[in-house]
């Protein structure tokens, strides 16, 4: 009877002790703190780890602070790849990110822009209806540079310039407000309120 | 008594202007809470008539010598990629030499023309390029007419 008892006990003991590790914090449940003992607070590990701050479900979209650049650095640059062929486009972004990461070129941001989608009509030679030809996707690949320096950036365009792969056109420009404007969504009822109240 | 109602109405008139303003004014506020949110990207989606699992590929078994060409293949492959990469970058890190060494001859000529060369280019960005063509356009070649729709879908917040 002793026995199983005991082996009652310890079976039960051991799960509680395991949860009692896994909660890492000082006051578990069902166990009172002997604070005049100097074993007090033993086990307590949670004070000694680096505090976490509490995620947020959602991350405001806010635009990042663009960077002017001084005289010897150039800000942050955009380097937008246009093509109809998606796979090309992103296999080059994939490239440059890579090359950037090498070269010790910091990446801030490297994302991707709507799709645009164009309808190709073209007249019949024999009569006047419009006959569709194809329908074309254009897509467009952004990767943000920033802390260009002034003698590094005409070598990194050369470099991109001789991997251009075909079809995919390359254009570089500083970062501008409206360039970020474009990747929202448009809000036509805040515009003609605003548009009314002026 | 004439008196009386034009002044009626001025009031009247401008506590219903103050009344409409307040109301477009917390619309706005309203409006301006809901964080702008960023266009989805359709590339990123699958399309639907891609999710359907009924249709599997089934290929036949390779036969030994295949899968060992196939594979002494891939290694070929790797290693002139391998080597086309090291040229590359031999081929950067000559180019920084270079830009390294003339700087510091030219510190040496004059100091005045080492500041201006460092200072960064206004005229560099913007910078376009279109990629090379597989065919270079034909001389002489009349399109049919036609035109252009754009009929990307318009997201409204």
């Amino acid at each position: 009877m002793l026995l199983k008892q005991v082996f009652a006990l310890s079976r039960a003991a051991t799960p509680q002790e395991s949860h009692l590790c896994a909660a890492g914090g000082a006051l578990v449940s069902c166990h009172r703190q002997y604070r005049s003992r100097p074993t007090h607070g033993i086990g307590k590990y949670k004070h000694l780890l680096p505090k976490e701050v509490p995620k947020r479900k959602k991350d405001k979209v806010q635009m990042k602070e663009i960077n002017a650049g001084t005289e010897h650095e150039y800000g942050d640059v955009n380097i937008q790849m246009t093509s109809y062929d998606m796979c090309l486009v992103e296999h080059f972004a994939q490239y440059v990110h890579k090359l950037c990461n090498q070269l010790s070129v910091r990446v801030s941001e490297s994302y991707a822009m709507p799709t645009k989608t164009n309808e190709v009509l073209f007249l019949e030679e024999r009569g006047s209806k419009m006959q569709l030809d194809a329908v074309l996707t254009t897509h467009q690949r952004v990767i943000q540079v920033s802390r260009l320096s002034s003698t590094f950036a005409p070598i990194l365009l050369e470099i991109i310039q001789s991997n251009q792969p075909e079809g995919v056109h390359l254009l570089v420009k500083e970062h501008t407000e409206a360039d970020f404007k474009s990747r929202l969504k448009a809000r036509p009822e805040l515009e003609e309120l605003l548009a009314q109240m002026s | 008594m004439v008196k009386a109602q034009p002044k009626k109405k001025k009031k009247v008139d401008v506590r219903r202007e103050q009344a409409q303003k307040d109301r477009m004014k917390k619309k706005i506020k309203k409006l301006e809470k809901a964080a702008p949110e960023l266009i989805p990207i359709e590339d990123f989606e699958t399309p639907l008539k891609f999710s359907d699992n009924s249709r599997v590929r089934s290929l036949p078994p390779l036969s030994f010598e295949e899968t060992e060409r196939r594979v002494l293949l891939m290694k070929k492959w790797s290693a002139y990629k391998q080597s086309q990469d090291r040229a590359e970058k031999q081929a950067i890190r000559s180019l920084v030499e270079a830009q390294q060494e003339a700087l510091k001859e030219l510190r040496l000529e004059s100091e005045e023309l080492y500041q201006a060369a460092i200072r960064r280019d206004e005229g560099l960005f913007p910078f376009e390029r279109d990629g090379p063509n597989y065919t270079p356009p034909l001389p002489g070649y009349d399109p049919p007419e036609g035109k252009c729709i754009d009929i990307t879908k318009v997201y409204t917040q």
